[in-house]
């Protein structure tokens, strides 16, 4: 699996991985460094928190965003949200994804915009 | 005032929660799905962000109000900058300030995007701009290229209940609340080119003739 150990930078989680150098942006960088196996697995991980299915409705870049902080914590590694469905690309068909019913729910009715009271006030803030 | 999800463990969610919350968008017995909470064990409440709008963008929010609702003007379309103008404007002015790494910067203004499609005929209209909106957006014309900063800050306003739907991590929510304001700041400091001082007035033709619902 290309493990190599040593020359950690941190001390934290790092079983089967290496770092060979400070963050790299590029995505070649999943290739060279991260386990497939942990990536799977923190992707799976952060895919409890927010479901595939969410992947493909309204709200499908804050959820991709999201994902992506989250990967970006748990490998203290910066990706970027291209990487992100990459990954996802590699694991799961997109495409089949059918969006969350959820999703539409609060743009279901047409409610006319209230601009709430405390705009009105005088605030120090 | 504050809406709690409250998820205890993996199995359920207290639907009794829900009494905290508009029970028009969030109505009764509609069971969320049992996904779990990051913190396994703990108990995680996901809170609306809350989005600090500037003190001049909020006078901005007022006038806009004002001249809609009490003086039957609206905001005469199609703007220029319009909201996908002012989204690019931002991601250049970020480009520059960061270098590279704007990439979720990026996602993050196509979430915004999208949300303002999706969400400005249904809840960021006045009842007085709504046969306006019909007149100015066909069907394969998109909201973000015909209006601009005074509709997308409307948004803004809603944003909170819209991203209550994605329940994000706290950790997560405080780095896109920060990434927010500093969007909203942007707005602030291009508030006199970005956004109109004046609307247009009624038709001088008073009366039935070209009277807008009200």
């Amino acid at each position: 699996m290309g493990q190599k150990s040593g020359a950690n930078d941190k001390g934290t989680e790092e079983d089967g991985m290496s770092v060979h150098s400070p963050c790299k942006p590029s995505s070649s960088a999943l290739r060279k460094e991260l386990s497939p196996v942990d990536l799977e697995i923190r992707l799976l991980e952060a895919l409890e928190t927010y479901p595939l299915s969410k992947l493909s409705g309204m709200h499908r870049h804050f959820v991709l965003y999201s994902l992506t902080e989250y990967l970006q914590r748990s490998f203290n590694r910066q990706f970027t949200p291209d990487d992100v469905l990459q990954l996802l690309d590699r694991f799961y068909n997109l495409e089949m994804m059918k969006p969350d019913d959820e999703d539409a729910e609060i743009l279901n009715q047409e409610e006319d915009f209230c601009l709430p009271q405390s705009y009105f006030l005088k605030e120090e803030s | 005032m504050l809406y709690g999800f409250i998820q205890i463990d993996t199995m359920t969610t207290y639907t009794k929660d829900f009494e905290l919350l508009d029970p028009v968008k969030f109505p009764k017995g509609k069971k969320r799905k049992a996904d779990s909470g990051t913190e396994k064990g703990n108990v995680s409440a996901e809170k609306l962000v809350k989005i600090q709008i500037p003190s001049t963008l909020k006078k901005q929010l007022v006038d806009d109000w004002e001249f809609i609702t009490q003086q039957n003007k609206l905001v005469k379309l199609p703007r220029s900058p319009t909201v996908d103008d002012i989204l690019t404007k931002y991601l250049e002015y970020r480009s520059k300030k960061d270098g590279m790494m704007t990439d979720s910067v990026g996602e993050i203004l196509n979430g915004i995007r999208c949300y303002f499609d999706k969400a400005l005929p249904v809840i960021l209209l006045y009842k007085k701009e709504r046969q306006q909106y019909h007149e100015a957006v066909s069907d394969n014309v998109s909201p973000s290229s015909v209006y601009g900063a005074e509709h997308l800050l409307r948004l803004f306003v809603k944003l909170p209940e819209l991203l209550a739907y994605v329940k994000i991590e706290e950790e997560t929510l405080i780095r896109l609340q920060q990434k927010l304001l500093d969007f909203l700041r942007f707005l602030q400091k291009n508030q006199g080119t970005f956004f109109l001082s004046a609307y247009d007035g009624p038709k001088a033709s008073e009366g039935s003739g070209k009277d807008k619902e009200s």
